[in-house]
């Protein structure tokens, strides 16, 4: 547990004052956050890690200005017969029948003849967009749903623990299973809006299922913090409610959601690749689950084709993780490295 | 996880489960008796052929085969057991019918040959009363004999439309109060009045002539089945009694089946089936890349393993490295085609220009076909092998059936003033090479200067929604599959007003007038003159666009022996198989 910022200010304030007096004793006050930062500074595998994210990041910002650079186009730019084998299906240059060639530096997709770089490019672009939404999203609705059940006390926490229950039972994959199908017919007969129908239901389907936990553990910092003194004293000297969900009790609990918002990343990105395999996520745009899918009955002949996508999924999600991991270390009042 | 295989199954759009409907008259000629060996123009049939079947050169005796597939077995009930995989099981191995077919090595091919009838059925003049004689001394697996009545007991069944929706309908189609008569179990006190038994004789009545009885003849339909032990058609399901040489062991509906030998099985009263092998484990629902992948290492039990399933392209070319002997690839009986609905592109120019836009290479490759092997090219609408093939080869488009030309399309459609028209098709969202050949197709239509609008569906919509005349879209794709190898199986399903496989929705009096007269006329003389009607539409209306004709590329075990690609089926001659010891 965090002491409240309101004290920390209160103490950094006072910690100024203290420094404009020449012969006083220098006494360094830090902040939580401060000094979360400075221990994730000296943890290497927190830097390592987030700069394999912020590399991935990259990626997916610059996804089309990439693709530019090395000459290569998403979808299918050309006739599959003009780039592929007629008798075996693979690329007339490239793996895996001829050698490299910087024309397709990962090779072309038996089949299609799609560029596999420019499919990579775009499918870390899609799974960074779909985790990073997702995750904004269910930690907003988890800070918002926890606080308010947690403050409330009486019927509306009831109520907004019955649904926090209700949808921690429901199978998550039975959803969107289900949801799939009624999105292909209800959109089916434009392709683009059949895409944003499934990007944004794929981002509130994994929304919907993965607030209640931020929500539970929110709730339960409320509950605790509620009857402390500086919010009793707060609620006497008539603070608005709000004023005190958000200034008062929120800054308490940044660390709780920090840990969540960056481990529910890899988790999303592992989610959206994982439906996208089942041919339930978006079928519209690139994605690694979808090569993966494509890739599997080429492995042996073609292994490259099936390594890219399981390489960036492996990588990112790995380095989501254990910064992740990190950064609950660093968040945490209780651990000594 | 499984949900990917069925979608496989339906990306090739084949449709022989619901390969409905058909003509009437045929070639066969069977008065004669003589073998007619029609080679690539038609199938032989040879009534005069005694039991037992010549034994196979070299063959052994023993072991279990081991068949793994993807698909599952829909139903085993003989009156609605439809599909390839389900009708070739059935009729090879289980049950035996009025008539079969079998492997001709001559003439490298299949060909028609009495089964339980002593001949291939003998007609009146005008088609419209078959008679087949039915052997003495054929038991079912518990020892009853088989009597004619028990053909009457399937008849009656076959026409049970609501109890068997899945069935094939030619029973209902030809034979006498086919419409009126409604089945079995649904109309248990009725009857249809189409059959007479006069001891080991049934007389078969038709409400119009059906020359082509002798080949319906050879369906799980016409299979006898005793009165008395099928009251409960669900039950009956689980355990169709077995007239041939192996029996129902233990059936899982859909997932597996064991055939064991049936005791009752004389081969002296079979002209045509082996028993070889002792068992047959079949087991389905497996993982096509996983089943390809043990077939091809060939080790331990992998060696008296086989699959009638298409190799997939990356197996296929590592089975023709490793081991091309063991691959088995041939024809099948199916044809594809694109289906411009002629209600909505009214104009034969546009559909001319489809036929140049069509990207015929690219589609076969992004569906994850074998160019070549299991996707050939097609220019005309009656295939290879089939009585009644036009003959010289005709191409009603002249691009040989696989070229694309972009520019000759605009040109076309710039003619008809119709540059920028839309083109609005179904696919599969959910199956990734439905996905992908939706984007070869919207990159060529457009290219071709028309206006692609794909229409997303499910899989499990997939079939629905395209047999659904007011659907939303404008073409369709869909193959079509033979029932047995002559014209009639072909043009009246393609081109006859209100027909099930007629997605085109072409109606023309003239053409339905046209081929009911051929259907009236005697077979020879039928199957000369369906070539000139097929060239007639073909040129005359553009009503279809030929786009591949399929073909099978199935493996075996190292010690499978006599698997060849039956081509009335596209799977493989059950009845021949042997292990080497």
């Amino acid at each position: 547990m965090t002491l409240p910022p309101t004290a920390a200010d209160e103490a950094l304030r006072h910690a100024d004052e203290v420094s404009a007096a020449p012969e006083a004793v220098k006494i360094h006050g830090r902040s939580p956050m401060q000094i979360a930062f400075e221990r994730l500074r000296h943890d290497w595998v927190a830097v390592i890690s987030s700069v394999i994210v912020l590399f991935f990041i990259v990626i997916a910002l610059f996804a089309p200005l990439i693709a530019n650079a090395f000459g290569v186009e998403e979808g299918i730019v050309e006739n599959p017969s003009d780039v592929l084998e007629l008798d075996t299906g693979y690329g007339l240059e490239g793996p895996p029948n001829h050698g490299f060639t910087w024309d397709h530096p990962l090779g072309v997709a038996p089949s299609t003849g799609k560029d596999n770089l420019a499919e990579w490019l775009f499918g870390a672009r899609t799974s960074l967009e779909v985790a990073f939404v997702s995750a904004i999203g269910a930690t907003s609705l988890g800070i918002v749903f926890g606080l308010l059940a947690g403050f409330s006390r009486g019927w509306l926490d009831r109520i907004i623990s019955f649904f926090l229950d209700l949808f921690l039972s429901f199978p998550f994959i039975l959803g969107a299973l289900s949801l799939a199908p009624i999105l292909i017919n209800r959109f089916g007969s434009d392709a683009a809006k059949l895409d944003q129908a499934q990007f944004y239901s794929l981002i509130l389907i994994l929304v919907f299922f993965s607030w209640m936990y931020l929500a539970r553990l929110i709730r339960g910092e409320v509950l605790s913090l509620r009857e402390r003194e500086f919010i009793q004293a707060a609620r006497v000297i008539g603070v608005p409610t709000r004023r005190i969900l958000f200034k008062e009790l929120l800054p308490n609990m940044i660390a709780p959601i920090v840990v969540s918002f960056s481990l529910g990343l890899p988790a999303f990105v592992a989610a959206e690749a994982g439906l996208a395999f089942l041919g339930i996520g978006l079928t519209e745009r690139p994605s690694w689950g979808q090569t993966i899918l494509d890739a599997i009955p080429h492995f042996e002949v073609y292994p490259l084709f099936l390594w890219a996508p399981v390489i960036g999924i492996m990588v990112l999600v790995v380095a989501l993780n254990l910064l992740g991991d990190s950064l609950r270390d660093a968040f945490d009042p209780k651990t000594r490295r | 996880m499984k949900w990917k295989k069925p979608m496989a199954a339906v990306g090739t759009l084949a449709l022989l489960s619901a390969a409905a409907c058909g003509g009437s008259d045929s070639s066969s000629d069977t008065d004669e008796g003589d073998q007619t060996t029609v080679g690539e123009a038609g199938l032989a049939q040879d009534p005069n052929v005694e039991p037992p079947a010549a034994p196979i050169e070299g063959a052994q005796s023993g072991g279990t085969v081991t068949v793994l597939s993807a698909a599952g077995l829909n139903t085993m009930m003989p009156p609605e057991a439809y599909y390839t995989n389900t009708g070739s099981i059935l009729t090879s191995l289980v049950t035996r019918e009025l008539t079969q077919y079998r492997y001709n090595a001559d003439i490298g091919g299949m060909e028609l040959v009495p089964d339980l009838a002593t001949d291939l059925g003998q007609h009146n003049e005008d088609f419209t009363e078959w008679t087949f004689t039915i052997r003495d001394g054929v038991r079912y697996e518990d020892g009853t004999e088989v009597t004619a009545e028990d053909f009457g007991t399937a008849i009656d069944m076959s026409m049970d439309r609501k109890q068997f929706p899945d069935g094939a309908e030619y029973s209902n189609e030809y034979f006498l109060n086919g419409q009126t008569y409604k089945g079995r179990y649904t109309d248990p006190q009725g009857s249809c009045d189409c059959y007479e038994i006069d001891g080991n004789t049934i007389t078969i009545k038709m409400e119009r002539p059906f020359p082509s009885m002798n080949y319906w003849g050879s369906f799980p339909a016409m299979s006898p089945i005793p009165a008395d032990k099928s009251e409960d058609p669900d039950e009956y399901a689980l355990h169709p009694l077995a007239t041939g040489p192996y029996m129902f062991d233990q059936y899982e509906p859909e997932t597996s089946l064991t055939l064991v030998k049936n005791p009752e099985w004389d081969p002296n009263t079979d002209p045509a089936r082996h028993q070889y092998v002792d068992q047959w484990d079949m087991k389905l629902l497996e993982d096509s890349s996983a089943l390809d992948q043990v077939i091809i290492e060939d080790q331990g039990d992998a060696q008296t393993t086989l699959t009638y399933d298409n190799l997939l392209l990356p197996d296929y070319q590592k089975a023709q490295a490793q081991a091309p002997e063991r691959v088995v690839a041939g024809p099948d009986p199916c044809q594809f085609y694109v289906f411009p609905d002629v209600r909505k592109i009214t104009d034969p120019k546009v559909r001319e220009a489809m036929a140049w836009g069509y990207p015929y290479k690219d589609a076969w490759l992004a569906g994850g076909e074998i160019v070549g092997v299991t996707r050939s090219p097609e220019t005309q609408i009656v295939p290879k092998g089939v009585t009644g093939r036009v003959t010289p080869p005709y191409d009603v488009y002249g691009n040989g059936g696989q070229e694309t030309d972009p520019d000759k399309a605009q040109e076309l459609l710039k003619e008809a003033g119709k540059l920028g028209m839309e083109l609005k098709f179904l696919y599969a969202s959910d199956d990734p090479p439905s996905v992908d050949v939706k984007d070869v197709l919207v990159r060529a239509w457009k290219e071709a200067g028309f206006t692609p609008k794909p229409v997303a569906t499910t899989v499990a919509e997939f079939s629905t929604l395209r047999a659904d005349p007011n659907t939303d879209i404008n073409y369709r794709t869909g193959g079509w599959c033979l029932d047995w190898p002559v014209w009639d199986s072909w043009l009246p399903p393609l081109f006859q007003t209100d027909q099930y496989a007629n997605y085109s929705y072409f109606s023309n009096k003239q053409v339905d007038q046209q081929l009911r007269q051929l259907q009236s006329e005697p077979p020879a003389q039928a199957a000369e003159d369906a070539q000139d009607v097929e060239k007639e539409i073909m040129e005359k209306y553009k009503p279809v666009i030929p786009v591949g004709k399929g073909g099978v590329a199935m493996m075996h075990g190292s010690r499978i022996n006599g698997m060849e690609v039956d081509s009335v089926y596209g799977l493989l001659t059950w009845k021949d198989v042997w292990i080497s010891q």
